[in-house]
């Protein structure tokens, strides 16, 4: 339908309305710099997560970029694809922009440089967008690093914090490295193969054999340790707890929900399109299935034994990169679309439960609460709602029928089983057995604990508030319309491994 | 006289160990940045030498953008350096331990 009436660019929309509000943020402070724009900022950054995010369900339910709609729109050249699993992602992003702009509102109010924070914000989300559109190695590269550059600024920009200064300098020093290896990785593709497009090395891996296995091999690891940086999966996850702990906590929510998710579609992407003819050259299902395994226990074990519950919630979110990994893993020949299918749809639900959990932390910062699981006892008596919010979404995170979670990972579990690969099924049971532990830990502070005699909240920060109820309605709603978010992921899978 | 291209992928190869080296043995974050950038060079080898041999152009642009952005992540990563010292007055990566565990 969009097709007859907008000219073939116009599906990039929501890339171009991130970074069209990121331009009029710019603009703003810079015609009026010494004016207080905080909620000006807010909205834009709101409203332009919004305009992405309706572009993009417009589209989807439209049909662009599918199979009934005419199928994928390839543009400039082969070099970006806007299919169903673009799309599909974009939603995730720009859902997360929403929540991160709505509650960003109150937890700034004293911080000095707003502009640059949202601008900032907005940019990285472009590139999380463009790289789920990302049909070739250059712009897989470019935009990923559009995605890195402003994070690291974000986790570092309370420049007074040692936390945060200290949090930006790791999360740089890991992302340099690890760029540094996709670069090289994507030169040896270069090398072995002559060109960077998605689909043209598809073909020269299948059409020539491999002239040199060896190099492809080395690149194809290179790419996947890159990826797994983006991901927060084993051995590139060491940043994320410091950079979640010492970055301000919307931008933890930003990061970790995001930024893992734009990881996983690229990955998703390049490995069922690309490296699919290559399992010859280096096994790298198996190379998944470790990743995937030592993932969630490495998570999920460190995890046990955090004091501090922004820690614990980054262990969690490293954790569940190594669920999500079980699409890789499981790509064993079998049902490959379910399987993949799958990974997304906890990727989706992911999004809403991880964000609206580290939304609750900026709540508990805002109230100034301290970082440890011991400072949020007794939360019912003086904030119910937050209580409760926060007890859905663990539980949800945790597995256990309390959102849209428990589905998600019920069917993580069928498509490792589909796929034939025994031992991640058990790996994801033991493991959420174990995050029920110490997600428990926070809600028993919060249900059974006495509070502090010092815990007194009197504001109740609208933003905040807003934000926390659209991630705990989405968590929730998800239970019962996660047929609805199977039939998208289903169909952005199906064009991918098809 | 030309030079074979086992001798291209060879000095890729050693450009980027010593990157990896410095990496894993420098204290200083600034030498960390500079073996970073060894790392990414020997990136920029592989595609120009390889560009020149598969005779299309996509290597060598490709290493322009891989250029560019080095240059950028550089001028965050000083940011953050120089915020680092203020706040640690010092720039030894191994002082940045004061959230571990």
């Amino acid at each position: 339908m969009t097709l007859t009436t907008l000219p073939e660019w116009a599906a990039l929309g929501p890339v171009f309305a991130l970074v069209a509000t990121a331009l009029l943020v710019l603009l703003v402070n810079t015609v009026a710099p010494d004016s207080d724009h905080g909620g000006l900022f807010a909205t834009l950054t709101t409203g332009g997560g919004l305009t992405g995010l309706g572009i993009t369900v417009w589209y989807l339910l439209g049909d662009t970029g599918q199979p009934d709609g005419g199928g994928p729109i390839v543009l400039f050249d082969g070099n970006l694809v806007v299919d169903g699993m673009a799309l599909f992602f974009t939603v995730v992003l720009t859902s997360v922009v929403v929540l991160v702009g709505l509650a960003s509102y109150d937890y700034l109010e004293s911080y000095p440089d707003r502009a640059a924070y949202y601008s900032l914000t907005l940019l990285s989300a472009t590139g999380m967008t463009l790289l789920a559109a990302a049909n070739s190695f250059v712009i897989a590269f470019i935009s990923i690093e559009l995605i890195s550059l402003p994070s690291y600024a974000l986790v570092a920009s309370m420049k007074h914090d040692r936390g945060s200064v200290e949090g930006g300098l790791k999360y740089f020093l890991v992302g340099a490295l690890s760029s540094a290896i996709l670069a090289y990785g994507i030169s040896l593709v270069y090398v072995s193969t002559g060109s960077l497009g998605f689909e043209p090395v598809a073909e020269a891996i299948v059409r020539d054999g491999i002239e040199f296995p060896g190099i492809l091999g080395f690149g194809i690891l290179m790419i996947l340790g890159g990826f797994a940086f983006k991901m927060a999966a084993v051995p590139f996850h060491f940043w994320a707890p410091e950079a979640y702990e010492g970055a301000p906590a919307p931008v933890s929510a930003f990061l970790s929900s995001a930024s893992k998710a734009a990881g996983f579609v690229v990955t998703f992407r390049v490995f069922t399109q690309v490296f699919d003819g290559a399992l010859g050259v280096v096994d790298w299902v198996v190379a998944a299935q470790v990743l995937a395994v030592v993932t969630m226990t490495v998570g999920n074990l460190a995890a046990l034994r955090q004091e501090r519950i922004k820690r614990l919630l980054a262990y969690s979110s490293i954790g569940h990169a190594g669920f999500a990994l079980i699409a890789l893993a499981a790509l064993t020949g079998g049902d490959d679309t379910f399987v993949l299918t799958a990974g997304m749809a906890h990727l989706f639900v992911y999004g809403f439960m991880n964000t609206g959990a580290f939304l609750i932390v900026a709540l508990g910062e805002y109230w100034g609460l301290g970082r440890r699981i011991e400072d949020y006892n007794g939360l019912r008596e003086q904030a119910p709602f937050a209580a409760v919010a926060m007890t859905v979404f663990l539980y949800s995170l945790a597995g256990l029928p309390a959102g849209g979670g428990f589905l998600s990972k019920l069917y993580l579990l069928w498509a490792s089983l589909e796929g034939g690969v025994a031992v991640l099924a058990v790996a994801l049971i033991l493991n959420s057995a174990i995050s029920v532990f110490y997600y428990s830990r926070v809600v028993r502070a919060m249900w059974t604990e006495p509070p502090a005699d010092d815990l007194d909240i009197e504001e109740h920060p609208t933003g905040l508030y807003a934000a926390i109820a659209l991630a705990l309605l989405f968590t929730v709603l998800l239970a019962p319309g996660f047929g609805f978010v199977l039939e998208f992921a289903e169909t952005g899978a199906d064009i991918v491994t098809g | 006289m030309t030079v074979p291209l086992e001798g291209y992928l060879l000095l890729s190869a050693a450009v980027f160990c010593i990157g990896v080296f410095g990496v894993l043995v420098r204290r200083n974050a600034l030498l960390f940045l500079m073996s970073v950038e060894l790392m990414l060079n020997a990136a920029n080898i592989n595609l120009v030498a390889f560009g020149l041999e598969y005779g299309n152009l996509t290597g060598q642009l490709f290493a322009l953008f891989v250029i560019a952005l080095a240059a950028a992540e550089v001028a965050v990563g000083i940011g953050i350096i120089v915020s680092f010292d203020r706040n640690f007055e010092s720039i030894d990566v191994t002082d940045a331990v004061t959230m571990r565990w």
